[in-house]
């Protein structure tokens, strides 16, 4: 008896921690999922060492927002969504969650084609595993199973630490990389531009925003407790990003230097070789499909959750379809709608990868405004709102974010440089 | 119908048609009342207070804000503290719908003339709210005329509706009051609903007997984070209200320090019942038996049972009697007797003509899904529970067997958010 006690006990603290660090490194690890491979993949694979700064860069915009986002869950327990109804009314909420909804749309494509480029590096049909996966995300979602299958994908995920080892392994010139990752490089063209805005678009989202506040807010975490919180987002961000980076080297020290910028699923693979040799296909598949189908499993239900929590419609998974019926059309739509992408005939599925990061991006300014001015303003978060660091930083992050999209859009009038 | 949503901003303008400022907020009063009355207009001019304008000085609100007096005449109004202001606090929140027992979101508010005085009647909380707000309400009124539908209106009367506000809850008694009449399980799904610094708020305004029955319908970490708002003397004293065994696993879920400190403050006979139990595991019968079960002993007649058990302590505390269990001196289990078969028995016979002598039984550490089998093989509702002398410790009833077959509603669900 005792002894069982003891182990509730433990076992129940250890929960606890888990519980506590979950928001961050569930949010980091998103920052991996198919979309991220892809996106540090294609960096890496066409630019070579050059995107390093801009890790660097990303890591410290990404504490910013996602501490902001944390704090404001701690403060008024409330979700993104609901505050922004509150403070800006029906207008500029219908304006944001549409935002919201059209960024995770594309990224939700872009779970589903890296789900089917993982199945066809298995040599099975899209046909056959997209629709499968789309069944699997929703038995799980809607028969309450999700924590546990949230902690068995994030254990998938860590297949993503093959990018470490096998950094190492191919001895990559590492003088040559830690100079890229402290001096920026920009380049004017249009594909140069995009996959910047691709990366950004990864590591700091909408949906980042939303799930990190909803998650804090869910825990009830306590004003006192905040330390351990920011600790979490601190350790969350710096860890997706060094994953990150080294997918860049991996990719830069095996494709880059032979001329290879990536443009299909088994290109991208072959960055695995140095440690998996002729297993490199399977690994970077299995490493790709817990990735995609954790995001396809938290990314529909959390955005469909905001938005209907924005508007007052009947929400949650313990709600049937008919008192329910805008929750799970939407979410049914999303899913759908996603699935009915991927498997249009012919449709390139590493551009499907990547290209909804972009959208991502150009859409986290609005977002960030209103954030902005709901974390400024004290009766929203009392004696909490920002220091004058913390809005320096993500004024200018948002201002950044904006010139970086103007550019894009301006730059097919642009001499190349 | 006038809604709130089309006097946000809207320019006010005296008796000989000057402009005095901009509508910032609509402030009632009286809120007992079902249908309470506009105390004033909060302007906003220039200045960075908001100027106050009684109700009696507005002679209209629609399709203009208009005063009674010039602007000279206009008298100095200091609102007295318990008015609801519209815009800022109700308009876009999420309120409880008592009649629908739900928390909806309010998409807008209606006010109508009521015997000379402005009202607050309703709130609207359909999409055609939200479409006006959009300005789509009138485009898709005629879309729906043409397809001959009449749009549904999803207007809740504000007698029907309690607004949250957790920043100042006093103010809001009438509020908490209209939810605390709900059923429990009803007040559970709305904690459930709201974000959880608004759920507290709830919870404190909430009686002792209220919060312990709600209590028993939310889940376990919700539990936990509840218990720990109150004070411990509150706390021990919810922890009494609760049923044994919902009170024990709740227990179990507490750090020892707390639990212990909890058992110590809750009075004796309660703590000492919740304490055998916190000593089972929570899947097996002990751990969800309860202690509280109607007993009596041998020797009665039928009326002497009835008349026994109307007296007993232990059959009072019995939240649903369903059998009538028989035991000697030492608490031996002798027999049991269903409610019906004892209510229909003549009542000179003796007790023991009409009892099962060889009840089904099971001992603590029987497990969970045993229970269950057992009960949905014999058809029972509750199930002795006994030790290996056959001393009876306490009963499992039939919802808490079948929890391990069929979880509750609660149990099913995910994280709040996703």
């Amino acid at each position: 008896m005792r002894v069982g006690q003891i182990i509730r006990t433990v076992g129940r603290r250890l929960w606890f921690f888990l519980a506590i660090l979950g928001p961050g490194l569930i949010t980091a690890s998103a920052d991996n999922d198919a979309a991220g491979i892809a996106t540090y993949s294609l960096a890496g694979s066409t630019y070579g060492y050059q995107f390093l700064w801009l890790i660097v860069a990303v890591t410290f915009g990404e504490v910013v927002v996602q501490e902001m986002a944390a704090r404001m869950g701690v403060i008024t327990g409330k979700g993104t969504a609901d505050l922004i109804r509150e403070r800006f009314g029906v207008r500029v909420t219908a304006f944001a969650m549409l935002c919201l909804l059209v960024a995770n749309l594309g990224t939700t494509v872009a779970q589903f084609a890296g789900v089917a480029a993982a199945g066809e590096l298995f040599g099975v049909s899209r046909y056959i595993t997209v629709p499968l996966a789309a069944l699997l995300v929703g038995v799980v979602v809607l028969r309450g199973t999700y924590r546990i299958v949230e902690k068995a994908l994030l254990v998938l995920c860590a297949a993503s630490l093959s990018y470490v080892v096998s950094a190492f392994m191919v001895r990559p010139p590492w003088g040559e990389v830690l100079r890229q990752a402290v001096t920026p490089s920009l380049r004017m063209d249009t594909t140069f531009i995009l996959a910047v805005l691709a990366t950004i678009g990864t590591t700091m989202t909408p949906w980042g925003i939303v799930y990190m506040q909803a998650s804090v807010a869910d825990k009830g975490v306590s004003t006192e407790e905040y330390g351990r919180v920011r600790l979490d987002v601190i350790t969350g961000a710096v860890w997706g990003n060094i994953v990150s980076a080294f997918i860049i080297i991996c990719t830069a020290a095996t494709l880059f230097v032979h001329g290879i910028a990536v443009s299909t699923a088994e290109q991208a693979a072959v960055a695995l070789e140095p440690l998996a040799g002729v297993w490199a296909r399977e690994l970077f598949a299995v490493g790709l499909l817990g990735a995609s189908l954790l995001a396809a499993s938290v990314l529909p239900l959390s955005t469909t959750y905001a938005v209907c929590e924005a508007f007052g419609w009947e929400r949650g998974l313990n709600r049937s379809g008919r008192e329910a019926p805008i929750f799970y059309g939407l979410y049914t739509g999303m899913i759908g709608l996603s699935v009915l992408v991927v498997l249009i005939p012919g449709i390139p599925l590493f551009p499907i990868m990547w290209l909804p990061q972009v959208l991502n991006a150009i859409l986290l300014p609005v977002v960030l405004v209103l954030v902005l001015r709901l974390i400024n303003n004290p009766r929203v978060m009392g004696t909490r709102t920002n220091s004058r660091l913390q809005n320096v930083l993500a004024w200018a992050l948002t201002v950044m974010i904006s010139l970086i999209t103007l550019i894009l859009f301006i730059s097919p009038l642009l001499p190349k440089i | 119908m006038l809604y709130v949503s089309q006097l946000q901003g809207k320019q006010v303008w005296d008796a000989w048609g000057q402009a005095v400022g901009y509508c910032k907020d609509i402030l009632v009063g009286d809120m007992e009342q079902p249908f309470p009355p506009l105390r004033a207009l909060a302007l906003r001019n220039g200045g960075s207070a908001p100027e106050f304008v009684a109700a009696e000085q507005v002679s209209g609100l629609y399709p203009s804000i208009i005063l009674t007096v010039p602007r000279a005449e206009v008298k100095a109004f200091s609102p007295r503290g318990d008015e609801l202001w519209l815009l800022d606090r109700v308009l876009d929140r999420q309120i409880v719908d008592t009649d629908g027992r739900r928390v909806v979101r309010v998409n807008d508010l209606q006010i109508a003339r009521v015997r000379d005085r402005f009202c607050l009647t309703g709130v609207d909380v359909g999409g055609l709210g939200l479409l006006r707000r959009l300005g789509l309400g009138r485009l898709v009124c005629s879309v729906l005329r043409l397809a001959r539908c009449s749009p549904s209106e999803g207007v809740i009367p504000w007698e029907d509706v309690a607004p949250l506000h957790r920043e100042d809850p006093i103010r809001l008694r009438v509020s908490w009051n209209r939810i605390s009449q709900l059923p429990p399980a009803d007040i559970a799904a709305i904690l459930y609903e709201l974000d959880r610094k608004t759920g507290q708020a709830l919870i404190t305004s909430l009686d002792n007997e209220t919060l312990a029955d709600a209590m028993e319908e939310i889940p376990a970490d919700m539990q936990v984070a509840v218990l720990s708002q109150l004070k411990p003397e509150r706390a021990a004293d919810v922890l009494e209200s609760m049923a044994p065994d919902e009170a024990a696993d709740l227990l179990a879920d507490l750090p020892s320090q707390t639990s212990e400190q909890l058992l110590d403050l809750m009075e004796d006979e309660d703590s000492e019942d919740v304490r055998l139990l916190l000593d089972y595991p929570e899947d097996t019968a002990g751990g969800i038996m309860t202690t509280e079960y109607a007993a009596v002993p041998i020797g009665l007649t039928v009326g002497e049972t009835l008349n026994h058990l109307r007296r007993s302590d232990e059959a009072q505390d019995d939240e649903a009697i369903y059998y009538v269990y028989v035991v000697d001196d030492e608490r031996h289990l002798r027999g049991v007797i269903s409610l019906r078969d004892l209510i229909m028995a003549p009542s000179d016979v003796p007790l023991d003509d009409q009892i099962h002598h060889h009840p089904v039984t099971v001992r603590p550490l029987t497990p969970q899904r045993q229970v269950a089998y057992l009960v949905a093989k014999y058809n029972l509702l509750a199930l002795p529970v006994v030790n290996e002398n056959g001393v009876m410790l306490g009963i499992v009833t039939v919802d808490d067997a079948l929890d391990a077959v069929l979880p509750t509603a609660w149990k099913k669900r995910l994280p709040r958010f996703f």
